[in-house]
């Protein structure tokens, strides 16, 4: 372990040496894992004669990539001398064969056309006769939109500029720099600052100068993180007018999360911006996530290079596994031809000698059970998740195996098995947090049951009253990160879902539905709106000499001198609707983003 | 100006309903040491008016004189400050607020606004430390911490302020702040002493009242003297010169809740109950409070039904009305309750005409 934190040290003393820092960096885990092989296994020579020359030249400055290198090559000689014929691995294969033209792109052949040829006009016309000089390329994480843009660019020959993220502040850090009096400036500050200058003076190469003749391409990859409307709304603008007026070409790249999960605010935030981005004239362009088959091929392609027999079975599996991300496929592909290396040193760090025999059949029960390891979690939108629950498919008949253990309940109790993973396993996948599951069951659940099932209507109903109860146990109680409360939060939302799937034992009929986005939100804005208003009436209510309670105002006072204002009754709707139209049609412009999400076919739900 | 307010008794000595304990406050504030007191009973029974001439007693007319203030408190929690707005109304001896606006940070306002307070201890002409008054409204809706420093601040700050609680229910208030207080229970009057002051009333407007015009007006009040008189003017606005059968107008939100009721009782299917909470959720929006719709909804069903099915159905609504309380989505549990009796008036049906 001693060995281990000398290199450490070493390497980040050393910050200039880019090559050894990167190699270093890079490999986090294999030099874990090397340092723990070495030292359970110090008979070898090699590793004893390493450490002793580490410790001899860790105080010469000068060599210091001297021994990092030397400790690459040691750590990949000794991974030769374990696995025979394999070649040594030098870098994260996703760097490796980071596509170097665009034949090699994995990405769909039209996108990169258009993207090509949006930068193509950019860079070939003189710059004035073209008014957007933004393009925003969206898509899920691991599409290969910043492997498109940066082959791009090398293939017109362009000098290609990022934006560098400044690390971010940690807090002892700042405390440590306002007690030296460094002024400390937001990212978002930083950002604004760099996005201000790049739109008046330009990109000012005076690094390269040597090759300024190179035309310059802007790449904007991480966009701050805002918290809050008020600060998103800075980046907005910031943005906005980069979008009208910079004079270079720039491509802000966005990554979208998961669209239709409404709680989330960066999501809701990012197609805010995209939108708000188009309609000021940048060209947008959406990057679909990777097709099974290009992901399939890259892999294959890989392999062969790195003459590693995989089966081909296994490259479906991880293609599929990976989603779409193919950044995420070569990783589990590099991570599963480790792996044998991995499944033979594991055991010997556990000092069980049968592996060293090479027991082949017992190998093949570890990769497989490592297999396991790749492969991205399966997520669910939110909306397939609430149409699972309110479906309620169910097997048309009992296939109940007479299992003595099983407890018996009543027929009344008795429900057929589910056609879906335990309720609890899908709202995990769907990231579903109780409250937004409650209110969206509530909203949608009765359109599910059959119209003659009152007595099922009222199963659900009080099963969503008590997850309620459960939710407001505590309200208002700053236990946000409380294990107390993700327990709660977990049981309302258990109580919640499976009270649905339970009460609706006559579910209606099969058929289109859409999922309504819950009225209560909307009710709860207004309320809010109208309680502020009648606190501010219920001093001319009185005469002006005091208070009365709220409900008091609003329940006697004002269907009163609404009465005596008019003269007349009108009636309860056409009054208060009338007064309360503007406000809802508001409200509901502002959701329309989510909407979209809402409508959701039955179909869409079928297919999943 | 409403007749509500036009004929609030000024004084102690003018009030007609509560007689007795405005003697009784006459006689505790002229001894000159007046405790804490908390004021509690239904609404509609003359808490706020009692208190309102309490404080023209003790201090005179000046306590008439109030300006409406709407306020900022910067309050230091520790790590951060806390901007709190905050409607008060004031006269040079007393404030009077609604500290449970601020929902949960309502703490924060108690302490602080009494210390304020503390520090501007007025001084009678006689070189005489006086004290001033605070009254809390809605003292019921407190929460749990500020109402255990309301009882901090009570003790701390007692020589130089008064506090003067107000709410509904008393069982909501903490044992220890109702131990420092003078307890002052107003019951709802009774509908003899409505007839009363609405011919009372009557008289002072020069209005001819056919007999039993005012006693209908009371059965309909639900024991609320501010309702009785408000429906009076409405009735004296629809139709004057009064007829002995005159029809009282409803509030408008009461009509819609019958008409829900109504709703209810047609038809039971989730569709009807999906329109029923539109509706439910339209009564809402217009800040009448869940409780009392909820209320109101099982009186107009009550009004409707069977003999047999009447306990079951009430049984319910208490039920749900307790839940609404410890829950925190009024309509969740409003629904639950139309669905259950739904599913009751449903089977009843069935069984008795198949």
């Amino acid at each position: 372990m001693g060995k281990r934190n000398s290199v450490v040290i070493l390497s980040s003393d050393d910050e200039d040496d880019e090559s050894s820092l990167s190699s270093n960096r890079s490999y986090p885990k294999p030099k874990l894992l090397i340092t723990r092989t070495t030292s359970r296994e110090p008979k070898k020579p090699r590793f004893s004669g390493s450490r002793s020359r580490l410790s001899k030249e860790s105080s010469n400055a000068d060599e210091i990539t001297f021994p990092c290198e030397d400790f690459d090559e040691f750590f990949y000689g000794s991974k030769v001398s374990a696995v025979s014929g394999r070649n040594s691995i030098k870098e994260l294969w996703v760097d490796k064969y980071m596509p170097r033209s665009l034949d090699e792109l994995t990405v769909h052949k039209k996108k990169v056309e258009e993207v090509k040829a949006w930068f193509e006009e950019r860079l070939r016309d003189s710059k004035e006769n073209l008014k957007n000089n933004v393009i925003v390329i969206s898509g899920q994480a691991g599409v290969g939109k910043s492997t498109t843009i940066h082959v791009i660019a090398s293939h017109f020959g362009a000098t290609l500029c990022e934006w560098n993220a400044p690390t971010p502040t940690i807090w002892q850090e700042h405390m440590h720099n306002a007690s030296t009096g460094v002024h400390y400036s937001s990212k978002l500050d930083e950002f604004v600052n760099f996005i201000e200058k790049i739109r008046k003076y330009g990109l000012i190469p005076s690094s390269f100068s040597a090759e300024s003749k190179s035309p310059i391409v802007l790449l904007i990859d991480d966009l701050p993180v805002t918290h809050g409307r008020v600060a998103f709304e800075r980046l907005q603008n910031c943005l906005l007018l980069l979008a009208r007026s910079t004079q270079i070409p720039t491509a802000v790249l966005i990554t979208d999360y998961g669209k239709a999960d409404s709680a989330d605010h960066t999501a809701r935030y990012m197609e805010e911006l995209q939108l708000s981005l188009e309609s000021a004239g940048a060209c947008k362009v959406a990057f679909n996530p990777i097709t099974n088959n290009s992901i399939k091929k890259a892999l294959s392609r890989i392999c062969k290079q790195e003459q590693c027999n995989v089966t081909s079975e296994l490259i479906d599996l991880i293609a599929k596994a990976s989603g779409g991300d193919i950044r995420h496929a070569i990783t589990s592909l590099q991570l599963f031809c480790v792996k044998p290396d991995l499944g033979l040193s594991l055991p010997v760090c556990n000092s069980t000698r049968s592996y060293s025999d090479g027991n082949s059949h017992e190998i093949n029960a570890l990769i497989s059970g490592f297999s396991l390891l790749f492969g991205r979690d399966e997520t669910l939108s939110l909306f397939h998740a609430l149409g699972k629950f309110l479906h309620n498919k169910r097997e048309n008949e009992a296939t109940m195996v007479s299992d003595p253990d099983a407890f018996f309940v009543r027929d009344k109790f008795a429900r057929l098995p589910m056609r879906m993973d335990a309720p609890e396993k899908v709202l995990c996948q769907a990231h579903g947090q109780a409250r937004p599951i409650a209110d969206f069951l509530h909203e949608n659940v009765l359109d599910f049951i059959s119209d003659e099932a009152m007595e099922a209507v009222w199963d659900v109903a009080s099963y969503l009253s008590d997850s309620d109860l459960l939710l407001s146990s505590f309200h208002g109680v700053l236990t946000r990160y409380n294990e107390a409360e993700s327990v709660l939060q977990s049981a309302a939302a258990s109580v919640a879902v499976r009270g649905v799937l339970f009460g609706n034992s006559h579910p209606s009929p099969s058929r289109w539905h859409t999922i309504r986005r819950p009225k209560l939100w909307q009710v709860e804005q207004l309320l809010l709106r109208n309680q502020k208003e009648t606190v501010s009436q219920r001093f001319i209510a009185n005469g002006g000499s005091s208070f009365s309670n709220l409900s008091d105002v609003a329940a006697e006072y004002l269907p009163v001198l609404k009465w005596l204002g008019h003269g007349g009754s009108s009636g309860f709707e056409a009054d208060h609707v009338h007064a309360y139209k503007d406000a809802w049609d508001d409200s509901i412009e502002k959701m329309s983003l989510d909407d979209e999400g809402g409508q959701i076919s039955d179909d869409e739900i079928e297919d999943w | 100006m409403l007749w509500v307010d036009k004929y609030r008794p000024k004084t102690l000595d003018q009030v007609m309903v509560h007689e007795d304990i405005a003697q009784n406050l006459k006689k505790l504030v002229t001894e000159q040491d007046c405790p804490h007191l908390l004021f509690y009973g239904p609404s509609g029974s003359g808490k706020k008016t009692l208190i309102m001439a309490l404080l023209r007693q003790i201090f005179g007319s000046s306590a008439e004189k109030v300006k409406v203030e709407n306020r900022t408190w910067k309050i230091d929690a520790g790590s951060r400050t806390i901007d709190l707005e905050l409607t008060t109304l004031s006269s040079t001896n007393h404030i009077e607020l609604s500290p449970s606006d601020v929902g949960f940070q309502d703490r924060y306002v108690v302490q602080e606004i009494i210390k304020d307070m503390a520090k501007t201890r007025p001084i009678d002409i006689k070189g005489k430390k006086g004290y001033k008054v605070l009254v809390l409204n809605e003292v019921d809706k407190l929460s749990r911490e500020a109402q255990y420093s309301l009882r901090r601040t009570m003790e701390k700050y007692s020589a130089s302020c008064r506090l003067i609680l107000c709410c509904n229910s008393s069982s909501k208030v903490t044992e220890a702040i109702r131990s420092r207080c003078l307890n002052v229970r107003i019951n709802a009057p009774s509908e003899e002493q409505i007839v009363k002051v609405l011919e009372f009333i009557g008289k002072k407007e020069g209005l001819q009242l056919p007999p039993g015009f005012a006693v209908r007006i009371a059965e309909k009040s639900n024991r609320s003297l501010r309702r009785a008189i408000l429906s009076f003017e409405t009735c004296r606005v629809q139709q004057y010169p009064f007829t002995s059968n005159q029809a009282i107008p409803p509030m408008d939100w009461e009509e819609y809740v019958s008409e829900i009721a109504s709703d209810i009782m047609r038809e039971q299917s989730p569709k009807k109950l999906f329109q029923v909470r539109g509706k439910l959720y339209e009564l809402l929006i217009n800040c009448i409070p869940s409780e009392i719709v909820l209320k109101r909804l099982l009186y107009e069903l009550l009004k409707k039904l069977d003999e047999e099915l009447k306990h079951e159905v009430s049984h319910w609504a208490a039920y749900y009305e307790h839940r609404m309380r410890l829950g925190q989505k009024a309509i969740f549990h409003l629904e639950a309750f139309v669905a259950k009796f739904m599913s009751i008036y449903k089977a009843f049906l069935i069984a008795t005409f198949g």
